[in-house]
């Protein structure tokens, strides 16, 4: 097979830089990394061809330095960039600077992507091609009095968001009029920090919705499919934690329809490559729009699983220029999978951020197991970036087997030195509603809040298992002359005491 | 055989051990239990009927483990001590970031009342923003940073005079 590429250049790190560099190595082309100091040992730098080192921590001084990313590939000869998900992904200056150097960016166009990534926009331009839509403002809330008169018109609650919004960031639910005016603020300050851009805007809040994506594919002579729905409902402050494909909650004939509509939103933005248009579903089985990722998404390998489509290869193949394969026109949904996502975040402390490095790691095995995976033993993982690790992902013939299955493999999944919420999503997957497949968007606020983990049940177990570890240790230190280097201090282990809220906006 | 201690929860816990070819018998308390290594830093162990897997590595002193994804951490006891000095009583006049971030909002004036769990300062880290709760009630006695100032872990944000009882 000739080569779609000469050579690609990943504009990303963690999990999905090193996703991208496999899909790479599946087609026979080479990868390069690009990677900042806090990234010298990181999983990423060591899993491509080559690496080229690109600056300071500071993502602004590296991963979303435009101008260092288009060095680094001029530099080693690279004629196309993936930028993964995040950093550069859903920059629309980007493909034209790429396009400028003669260097394939694999995405959408910049137009589109400026048209989805204006949240705004994107909702007017979609409501014109009949797409439905959640009742809210039409433009982007000028003064307070404006915001105050479409919070009336929609009635409360309702949603403040990030007009360049996505990841939860800049979004607040808003139940009464008294904290309207913080939540505006909270918001515009949190998008600002995020995107750059303060400008956000009002919609009806709809009660117990389940967010139903769809993963879409475009290629550049006009055919576009849907490669199904992925259920990702369970979300802790707007941040997705478990996604799961199919759906219980839709029927063929509502799946038919909601794919019909991505499919259909696609078009209307001219879209190609892979994207996914995101809906909420309520429970009534009525639909709204949301918006469109311009870019792949984390959860996109359940859709992998049960598809059997390599949706990286394809967006390699869609920018080179190929129609979309043939195995795309007849697709089928075979089995269920779930993903867990596994954050550096404190499942028993509020989620708090965990940073440090990480001592012990090993990953679970078996049929229908997928880890994707940006840290290894030895990894450090910092303040510096989105605390994502590492994606599990099962596959297994139906829904409750996949539950089952995930749950052994997370017990199977070790990971030490870094504190993880591994616990709080199987204490997820084992309430009776999850099994009920009663999968809200408030699943974890309704269900999960009152949650305590019992430490005492393995205090004498856990005792055994240091007296294991310390004997193990000492034998070791015993029959090998000189020590390791020290470990870094956690700040964990530094700062003593502190305590956090659970939520910004109770 | 063997005696061996450590802390747990800040108790000590006392265990005895034994070896087994590469299995271990070790028991705490009342109970006892078979561990087998089944590959680095990992065991495989019987528990109430039940098959768990654990793993366990120390670092500086701290054994962090992995009992069926409940994480848990065991000191050797000359390093709780240490760890638990800063740690324990007192600490609460005291408001740190709980990791280094920026302040983006501060929600205490000096004078003022503040009541446990209230929010007093929003700490940006990891592009979330975290609110940082009092931990017991009391009056606000000194506010060292601003709005916009950088901050680590070691200096504390805000000082709160406690109230008894």
């Amino acid at each position: 097979m000739e080569k779609l590429f000469n050579k690609i250049l990943v504009a990303n790190r963690s999990e999905i830089a090193v996703r991208v560099m496999n899909a790479c190595r599946a087609l026979g082309i080479p990868s390069v990394a690009v990677y900042s100091e806090a990234d010298v040992n990181a999983k990423h730098r060591w899993f491509a061809d080559e690496a080229v080192f690109i600056g300071p921590p500071a993502p602004g001084h590296s991963y979303l330095d435009i101008e260092k990313i288009i060095d680094a590939a001029k530099q080693t000869g690279c004629d196309a960039i993936h930028p993964g998900y995040g950093f550069l992904a859903e920059n629309s200056l980007f493909p034209g600077r790429c396009a400028e150097e003669g260097i394939t960016f694999i995405g959408p166009s910049a137009k589109s992507m400026r048209l989805m990534g204006n949240k705004v926009e994107s909702r007017i331009k979609m409501a014109d091609a009949g797409i439905p839509l959640i009742p809210g403002m039409k433009d982007i809330g000028a003064d307070f009095a404006s915001f105050e008169r479409a919070a009336e018109k929609a009635g409360y609650p309702v949603m403040i968001k990030a007009a360049a919004g996505g990841g939860g960031k800049g979004m607040r639910i808003v139940h009464a009029p008294d904290t309207l005016q913080d939540a505006i603020e909270a918001a515009r300050r949190e998008a600002k920090n995020a995107f750059g851009d303060e400008t956000v805007y009002l919609e009806k809040y709809i009660s117990n919705p389940r967010h139903i994506e769809f993963q879409v594919l475009a290629d550049a002579h006009g055919n576009c499919v849907h490669v199904f729905e992925r259920e990702c409902s369970i979300q802790r402050r707007h941040q997705k934690i478990i996604e799961e494909t199919p759906s219980v909650a839709l029927t063929d004939e509502t799946r038919a329809r909601m794919g019909a509509d991505a499919v259909r939103v696609a078009k209307a933005a001219d879209y190609t490559n892979a994207g996914t248009v995101e809906f909420l579903l309520d429970e009534k089985g009525n639909y709204y729009f949301l918006e469109m990722n311009t870019r792949i998404q984390v959860e996109h390998p359940i859709t992998e699983m049960v598809t059997g489509v390599d949706l990286v290869v394809e967006q390699i193949r869609i920018a080179a220029g190929l129609p979309l394969s043939g195995q795309l026109l007849n697709l089928t949904q075979r089995g269920h999978a779930i993903e867990c996502r596994i954050y550096a975040e404190d499942g028993e402390n509020n989620f708090m951020p965990s940073t440090g490095k990480v001592i012990h790691y090993s990953e679970p095995t078996g049929p229908g197991i997928r880890v994707d995976s940006g840290i290894m033993a030895g990894s450090d993982v910092t303040i510096d970036y989105d605390p994502i690790m590492a994606k599990l992902i099962v596959h297994a013939p139906d829904r409750s087997t996949a539950i089952t299955k995930m749950i052994d493999a997370l017990n199977h999944y070790k990971i030490l030195g870094v504190r993880t919420s591994k616990r709080f999503m199987i204490d997820v997957m084992s309430h009776p509603d999850f099994a009920a497949g009663k999968t809200y968007t408030n699943f974890i606020e309704k269900h999960m809040l009152d949650r305590a983990v019992d430490n005492g049940t393995y205090r004498e177990l856990a005792t055994a298992l240091a007296t294991a570890a310390s004997v193990t240790r000492a034998r070791a230190a015993a029959s090998s002359s000189g020590g390791g280097p020290a470990e870094q201090a956690s700040p964990w282990e530094i700062i003593g005491a502190w305590q956090i809220g659970d939520s910004i906006h109770e | 055989m063997n005696r061996t201690e450590f802390m747990f929860d800040g108790q000590p816990v006392e265990s005895l051990y034994e070896r087994i070819g590469e299995r271990f018998k070790v028991v705490v308390g009342e109970k006892t239990f078979e561990l087998q290594p089944y590959g680095d830093n990992l065991y495989l162990v019987q528990f109430n009927g039940k098959k768990l897997t654990a793993a366990v590595a120390e670092s500086r002193g701290v054994y962090y483990i992995d009992i069926d994804s409940v994480l848990l951490e065991v000191r050797e006891p000359s390093q709780d001590s240490i760890a638990g000095g800063a740690a324990d009583v007192g600490a609460a006049d005291k408001i740190f970031a709980p990791m280094p971030g920026k302040i983006v909002k501060i929600m205490a004036e000096v004078g003022g009342d503040v009541r446990e769990k209230q929010a007093l300062v929003i700490v940006e880290a990891m592009k979330m923003e975290n609110p940082v709760l009092a931990r017991a009630k009391g009056k606000v006695k000194a506010i060292h940073f601003a709005v916009g100032d950088q901050v680590d872990t070691e200096s504390p944000i805000i000082e709160l005079e406690l109230e008894e009882g």
